[in-house]
């Protein structure tokens, strides 16, 4: 039972293994060139029965070793032979995510705008920018929900516009009060909240955001040849960190209703939320071990867009010179406006 | 002997060290110049000095007014025919001839009247041009709580530098716009400079590039219901203080010398 779920995609020509491809966004025979359409791949992860138990043996279906995995891993690579296996009972039932975004940049293009990323860091050592240090770059699927949600609004406040003028010796202040009232209604669709424990959150956050135009229904072969793994939390328990995500989305658009007044003071705020619906999703991300003077820094790419996110070592050095530089060039400016200005140099 | 040629082939340093050195050679000559310069600028018939702050006031009214083309002048007098100080000021400048450039040249005039304790300021030419009736009223200001006090030396080393200051600035400028203050435009290059790199320092890991409207579906998203209830109208008023002129009053301006020269100018009492 358990050795049927493992999944590894073996070429219909010659036998050899098939992997994801991200240029063509196909299942392509790394001996043959086959390439396979995957939209139109027949699920093979359907026939898997969950059972929930983490304990049991998976064995490669190449060479018959036993997989080691942690209780998350979805897909992975066997440590002996290499070949590519998707551990279909962890993508069956309650674990089937609903879409894929599949990866657009290969190992090689993120290798390449990883160290393109560090040559242009401003403030990195100049060490780090060689980038010849990279440890490890690993595609990982990392789970995440795609929230739904609803939010109705009811603002009650007291607004004040303010206008000054001046009347012979006297400068008046007048003040219009108004009572402001607002009913709103805010959807905000497919809102990230990634689900994998090991994942840094602050660095999930900043990937976004994924082009979510290319979404796809998931199908395991998107998984081949990468790591994927499964959720950690369900949508139920990651759902207070959707709202909070959109409570400063919501702050800003209140506010931007009632602009017409200088000074608001909310006395009342109504805030109901609630959750349409969660989907399942597997994003791609490039995660880059980086070793730099005796430490590890782990980095993260958008699989898709190649944005790179990952606190990198800041040189003090170059944080002087950067200050001393932008403070001479201030110190200039004012010196040539005053000049301007008919004030001299001096 | 060196000739022109044997100088052009001295290499490039050298070159630049002979231009240094004989910079280096004029400007304390320039400077010689300017105090071998006999004619006397403090005329202190009031006797409200002693000889040395008297010659240390004539050796920096002469550095000074030298940077400005202008005689920087003190003038104190115990007034015994109880003449009008812009008058005595006037006077003074038609009999005395002063100026940098010429007899009747570019001058600035403090004038002390010792028995009605009042203080003129008078610019002529160069003097009137850059140092007008707001600036003199300026300097005026700040010279006037010194010698209130008695500490003449202190209230004429204060004018001797303010209007060499403020001469300094084209005519028209505020010249203590908070611009030109240098300790301002430390602080604020310093506060630029440390906000820019500090936010370069934030965004080294990345920066969030999402915004409240990526994920906002625009369609279902709005506005449904709104209320503007007008409830009243508040009114404060505030009197705008009349810009004073300090000392004991005066103001004053300038006018034209029997003689037919034009000055600007400021009065007051100490």
């Amino acid at each position: 039972m358990a050795r049927m779920s493992v999944i590894a995609y073996k070429c219909p020509n010659c036998g050899g293994e098939m992997a994801f491809d991200s240029a063509s966004g196909m299942l392509l025979c790394q001996s043959c060139g086959r390439k396979d359409e995957i939209e139109s791949y027949s699920g093979s992860n359907s026939h898997s029965v969950f059972n929930g138990d983490e304990a049991h043996e998976y064995h490669c279906t190449s060479c018959g070793a036993v997989l080691i995995t942690e209780p998350e891993t979805v897909a992975t690579s066997c440590s002996f032979c290499g070949s590519n296996v998707v551990l279909g009972d962890r993508l069956a039932g309650e674990l089937s995510p609903d879409i894929v975004i599949p990866f657009a940049i290969s190992k090689e293009e993120a290798q390449k705008a990883f160290k393109k990323w560090c040559k242009n860091g401003l403030l990195t050592p100049p060490g780090f920018m060689t980038a010849d240090r990279i440890q490890s770059i690993t595609g990982m699927y990392v789970p995440f929900w795609l929230y739904d949600l609803h939010s109705s609004i009811q603002v009650q406040a007291h607004g004040t516009k303010v206008r000054t003028y001046r009347s012979g010796d006297y400068m008046y202040t007048e003040t219009q009060h108004y009572d402001v009232y607002r009913d709103i209604v805010l959807d905000y669709v497919k809102v990230p909240v990634d689900a994998s424990e090991k994942m840094n959150d602050e660095l999930m956050d900043k990937l976004e955001p994924f082009p979510y135009d290319r979404l796809k229904e998931f199908k395991a072969p998107y998984l081949s040849g990468y790591v994927a793994e499964k959720y950690n939390y369900d949508d139920s328990v990651l759902y207070p960190r959707a709202k909070h995500k959109i409570g400063d989305y919501i702050e800003s658009y209140i506010k931007s209703t009632m602009q017409a007044y200088h000074v608001l003071t909310y006395q009342n705020k109504n805030i109901r939320t609630s959750a349409l619906k969660a989907d399942y999703a597997l994003l791609p991300v490039w995660v880059v071990h980086y070793d730099y003077n005796k430490q590890r820094y782990t980095f993260a790419m958008n699989g898709q867009t190649g944005k790179v996110v990952g606190k990198p070592p800041l040189s003090k050095g170059k944080i002087f010179g950067w200050f001393a530089g932008i403070f001479l060039a201030g110190f200039a400016a004012m010196k040539a406006i005053q000049l301007a200005m008919g004030g001299g140099i001096w | 002997m060196v000739t022109g040629r044997q100088f052009i082939r001295l290499s490039p340093f050298a070159r630049m060290v002979a231009i240094i050195g004989m910079l280096l050679l004029c400007l304390p000559l320039a400077s010689v110049y300017a105090a071998e310069d006999g004619k006397p600028l403090i005329y202190d018939e009031a006797g409200l000095l002693d000889t040395e702050q008297e010659a240390k006031l004539t050796e920096m009214a002469r550095t000074y007014g030298a940077e400005r083309e202008t005689d920087i002048i003190i003038y104190t007098s115990l007034n015994e025919s109880g003449a009008d100080v812009m008058k005595m000021t006037e006077d003074f400048y038609d009999n005395k001839a002063p100026g940098f450039d010429k007899p009747h040249g570019n001058a600035v005039i403090l004038t002390m009247d010792m028995k009605f304790r009042e203080v003129y300021l008078a610019g002529f030419y160069k003097g009137e041009e850059y140092l007008d009736d707001g600036r003199l009223d300026r300097i005026r200001n700040r010279i006037t709580s010194d010698l209130s006090a008695g500490d003449y030396y202190a209230a004429f080393s204060e004018y001797i530098v303010t209007a060499h200051r403020y001469m300094g600035y084209k005519p028209g400028v505020d010249p203590d716009n908070i611009l030109f203050k240098w300790w301002f435009q430390v602080g604020a290059a310093g506060v630029v400079a440390l906000l820019i790199v500090w936010r370069m320092v934030a965004n080294s890991g990345g920066k969030v590039t999402v915004h409240s409207r990526t994920y906002e579906n625009v369609g279902s998203s709005g506005v449904i219901g709104h209320r503007d209830q007008y409830i009243r109208t508040t009114v404060t008023k505030q009197h705008i203080p009349k810009p004073s002129s300090g000392g004991g009053g005066g103001g004053g301006g300038g006018g034209r010398s029997s003689g037919g020269h034009s000055h600007s100018g400021s009065r007051g009492s100490f």
